[in-house]
């Protein structure tokens, strides 16, 4: 089966990031590493998480002579002492922990820097699965979530067969765009009904907490509200106008898989093609350099 | 911060003992207006749902800036759950929110007529 073309969504599904994993130092002798551990490294989609890579990370830390035979659940990472959630998409992490704007002059911290854990699993900072399998649980449950926020009901995705709602996650961990998309388009599309809300958060930087609304894509007019509309209307402080500021590089910036997007594209439209596997859309604002 | 006590979608049984528990009675820490929900049991017409006790009022008060994780930590006290004991939490018996989402940030989206509607049960139900 194939998914309908979309340049975008391909493009954004395409998207990767090296990464370099190394062990915490303390933890690797206390688990009876003798020598120096080289890192491990890997080029992960933005699209995935964590928790699908993590078998592969154990492995080879094993092999490098690391005495560890926890479940795969126990294990973890952080950035600079930042546990990093599991449950995240792996390009909203890097966005939201590198706070790195793309309209900067410095190169991009590639490849990322991510530090493994084999013990102590902050439960007090990560949620704690009971299984590693509990991350497409969560996944789906995001879709859903998305569901109810367009349609006022999750009737679309209960819909789906139990295969095509299989295919969804599937398709993601196989990294099989045509698998994926051709389930996703259905539910992101709506069957080209407007939806009653835009499925989307919006991440600020300090550990400010994540911000979710009901969204409408229209204004009482019924004229379709841009991204700029958008981000003016429920942070007012930081988009003082829906248009875009003229001192560009002091200005809060949108970021969305690594990219700034024009403020003029109409929300329904970067909710359908520049939404993450999850459904949503997930905006990290980055304050002016 | 008094103002959940002036809300007028607050069902009128919000007095009883239950309400007193901590931490969903604690001193509001950001200035959020507290949202208000509501617990109710659902399941009873489907044995799939499993046979999770019924509680003896189901309203209640929760700080808005909560993590949701403090809303199923509550039920698992009044229901006198273990950590151990397998219990789900559903919004409009739709989805499962994960433990770290806001409070407010749900009230916000899928309120029902100003109440937050959690339904829970021992096995997965519209997972």
């Amino acid at each position: 089966m194939t998914a309908p073309q979309n340049p975008i969504t391909r493009a954004i599904w395409d998207g990767t990031l090296p990464i370099k994993f190394s062990l915490d130092s303390t933890e690797a002798a206390a688990l009876g590493a003798k020598a120096i551990v080289e890192p491990y490294f890997i080029e992960a989609p933005r699209c995935s998480y964590f928790p699908l890579w993590t078998s592969q990370i154990r492995k080879y830390f094993v092999d490098m002579a690391l005495n560890f035979i926890g479940d795969d659940a126990e294990i973890w990472y952080d950035v600079d002492g930042t546990p990093l959630k599991w449950h995240y998409p792996i390009g909203l992490l890097y966005d939201l922990h590198t706070g790195y704007r793309p309209d900067s002059n410095s190169p991009p911290p590639l490849p990322w820097p991510v530090t493994v854990h084999f013990k102590n699993f902050p439960t007090d900072k990560l949620i704690k699965a009971q299984a590693i399998d509990a991350t497409q649980d969560f996944f789906m449950s995001m879709i859903k979530e998305a569901d109810f926020l367009r349609n006022g009901s999750t009737k679309k995705v209960m819909n789906l067969s139990k295969n095509d709602q299989t295919q969804l996650w599937d398709g993601l961990w196989s990294k099989n765009y045509d698998k994926f998309w051709s389930v996703n388009y259905r539910l992101v599309i709506n069957d080209g009904q407007m939806p009653k809300h835009v499925p989307m958060r919006i991440y600020l930087p300090d550990n400010c907490p994540v911000i979710q609304e009901p969204i409408s894509p229209i204004d009482e007019n019924g004229n379709q509200l841009t991204l700029g509309d958008v981000l003016h209307q429920v942070l007012p402080e930081l988009f003082p106008s829906p248009l875009p500021s003229e001192n560009a590089s002091a200005a809060p910036v949108p970021v969305i898989h690594g990219i700034i997007p024009q403020l003029e594209i109409p929300i329904v439209w970067a909710s359908q093609n520049l939404c993450y596997p999850d459904n949503f859309l997930h905006i990290v604002v980055l304050l002016g350099i | 911060m008094s103002s959940a006590n002036n809300d007028p979608t607050l069902p009128h049984s919000s007095s009883t003992s239950s309400l007193n528990t901590p931490p969903i009675e604690n001193t509001p820490q950001t200035p959020l207006s507290p949202a208000t929900m509501l617990e109710k049991y659902k399941g009873r017409k489907d044995s799939k749902k499993g046979n999770a006790p019924i509680l003896k009022q189901p309203f209640f008060k929760i700080t808005a800036s909560n993590k949701f994780q403090v809303v199923i930590q509550f039920l698992r006290n009044q229901l006198n759950y273990k950590a151990s004991d397998p219990l789900f939490l559903y919004v409009n018996s739709a989805f499962s929110p994960a433990p770290d989402e806001i409070v407010s940030n749900l009230h916000k989206c899928f309120s029902t007529d100003g109440h937050l509607i959690i339904n829970y049960c021992t096995t997965a139900a519209w997972g």
